[in-house]
């Protein structure tokens, strides 16, 4: 079974060199884990969301927007793509994803069709 | 034949809780559980007149297990469930066969992946008494406050969360236990709850008791260094041993401080003592050991002859401490009523605000204002609570109550 595991954060969080290199460390470890174990289907680190644009759809019609979909502190700021047993599996790697405090990985099953 | 149909209301009411989880974990898919279990059911009323068989409980998983074969195929077909076991052929002769297998005992894997903390809290202790204990979706509604349909809704959710998030029909590795007990202390307190509402002890209730002693004497089992899961098996088996001095003669609910003590069952008061003492060294204090303590405390009586309540007193302070519930302050001003004084207790009760609503806060402040003298306060509180729609043996004991409060 497939889930997606969306991690959100401050994304100023990370801000100083020295804490974006041992973050970035800890994700390409897990990552290596991750393909190791062979549970890796895919997983990426997203441009902060001050790059977002979002097209808005409402009953005017379609507009861009400068900005990710919602803005809260905590953005949307990568996720692992994982395949997995059950939710406890995914649960586990879930908590195994380095976020700075007040961040969290929600684990999120994927459609089958 | 009166007698199959209460055979079958029995075999129901014994092995339907049973066969509903075996099939659930079997099919990791409630709905269909529930729905092949209605079926033999039906199956099972239709048939009567028949020869009845000898093991209804058997025969009933058996006709279930094959309709939930049925069922899964159907659902695949549509796209909705894939059986995660291989699909045997079904024929009349395994019918037969499966009449003689054993109903399997899956019901510690389920009250796991109910109570999984992925699930809303309300709704994990909601899903695990439906399906462990066929609690009806009306009494789990009034137990939770709420109606019928936002009940439905938030098992059907929850069902739902399992199914597509696929919480596994597992009991946790020992590391994982910890965070996942006091979820399954939870349900089972509310199981209990249930159990213990009715004090006459009606067929549904005292069945639901004897499944809360079970599951919680096989979660102390299975969870010895947990003490918290040994507080609470305690704290189900002091109470259960009251039960038959909980009614009198006419079925009318007897206070546990006028309880024929010879009434009390004695084993069970030394399994709960036992279970508190393993708890006690294990040296972490909680909630359900403090509240075994305080039952513990009330049958001490039936050595010693009095009822210790200042004990009891100091017991529900630190209890407050750890579960500032409304609860425990209206059973807390009850035992102050009692060690210090009527008025002293009253007092207490009065600092409780925005319960009036609530029966068991009517019922202590009535019992209350009888023995401080205040028979009016006391009639006004006894109708109150009357109002609330109380079970049947409350119902007695306190228009008796409230008679005599009229009249004095």
């Amino acid at each position: 079974m497939q889930y997606m595991l969306l991690i959100y954060e401050d994304e100023n969080a990370n801000a100083a060199p020295q804490a974006l290199q041992e973050v970035v460390a800890a994700h390409m470890r897990l990552a290596a884990e991750m393909r190791e174990k062979g549970v890796m289907v895919a997983g990426d680190g997203l441009q902060p969301s001050e790059t977002a644009t979002t097209v808005r759809t409402t009953d005017a019609g379609q507009s861009l927007h400068d900005g990710p979909y919602a803005e809260t502190r905590e953005q949307l700021g990568g996720y692992y793509l994982i395949d997995v047993a059950d939710l406890d599996a995914a649960l586990a790697w879930a908590k195994q994803v380095p976020v700075p405090t007040g961040g969290g990985v929600e684990v999120r099953p994927l459609m089958t069709y | 034949m009166a007698g199959s149909d209460s055979r079958l209301a029995q075999a129901v009411r014994e092995a339907g809780g049973r066969i509903t989880t075996a099939l659930a974990a079997r099919f990791r898919d409630f709905d269909i559980a529930e729905e092949a279990f209605a079926f033999a059911c039906a199956q099972a009323a239709e048939a009567k007149g028949h020869a009845p068989p000898r093991d209804y409980g058997a025969w009933l998983y058996a006709v279930a297990l094959r309709r939930a074969y049925d069922l899964g195929r159907r659902a695949r077909v549509r796209g909705a469930y894939r059986p995660p076991v291989p699909e045997p052929e079904a024929t009349p002769e395994d019918l037969v066969l499966a009449a003689f297998e054993p109903i399997p005992d899956e019901r510690l894997r389920l009250i796991f992946t109910c109570c999984h903390p992925a699930l809303a809290v309300d709704a994990r202790i909601a899903l695990t008494l439906r399906t462990l204990f066929g609690v009806p979706v009306e009494r789990l509604a009034r137990a939770f406050l709420t109606t019928e349909t936002a009940m439905i809704q938030r098992l059907t959710r929850a069902k739902r969360k399992i199914r597509e998030s696929k919480i596994p029909f597992e009991v946790p590795e020992p590391a994982a236990w910890p965070e996942r007990t006091q979820a399954v202390l939870g349900a089972l307190e509310v199981a209990f709850a249930q159990a213990y509402e009715d004090a006459a002890g009606t067929d549904d209730a005292a069945g639901l008791a004897g499944e809360t002693l079970r599951l919680s004497g096989l979660l102390a089992e299975l969870m010895p260094g947990e003490p918290e899961v040994l507080g609470l098996a305690a704290t189900i088996r002091l109470a259960e041993a009251r039960r038959p001095a909980r009614v009198d003669g006419v079925g009318r609910m007897t206070p546990l401080d006028q309880q024929d003590m010879s009434l009390w069952d004695a084993r069970l008061i030394v399994e709960a003592v036992v279970l508190l003492r393993r708890a006690a060294a294990l040296g972490r204090t909680g909630p359900h050991q403090i509240l075994a303590a305080i039952h513990a405390t009330h049958c001490a009586r039936a050595e010693t002859g009095r009822t210790d309540w200042s004990t009891i007193v100091s017991l529900y302070d630190s209890l407050a401490l750890l579960r500032p519930h409304t609860a425990t302050q209206v059973n807390r001003a009850v035992a102050i009523g009692a060690a210090i004084s009527p008025d002293a207790g009253l007092a207490e009760l009065a600092r409780i605000k925005g319960m009036d609503g609530w029966l068991p806060f009517q019922a202590a402040l009535a019992a209350l204002s009888v023995r401080a003298g205040r028979h009016a306060q006391a009639a006004t509180a006894y109708a109150a609570a009357l109002a609330m729609n109380p079970a049947p043996a409350e119902r007695l004991y306190l228009e008796e109550k409230w008679r005599e409060a009229v009249s004095d």
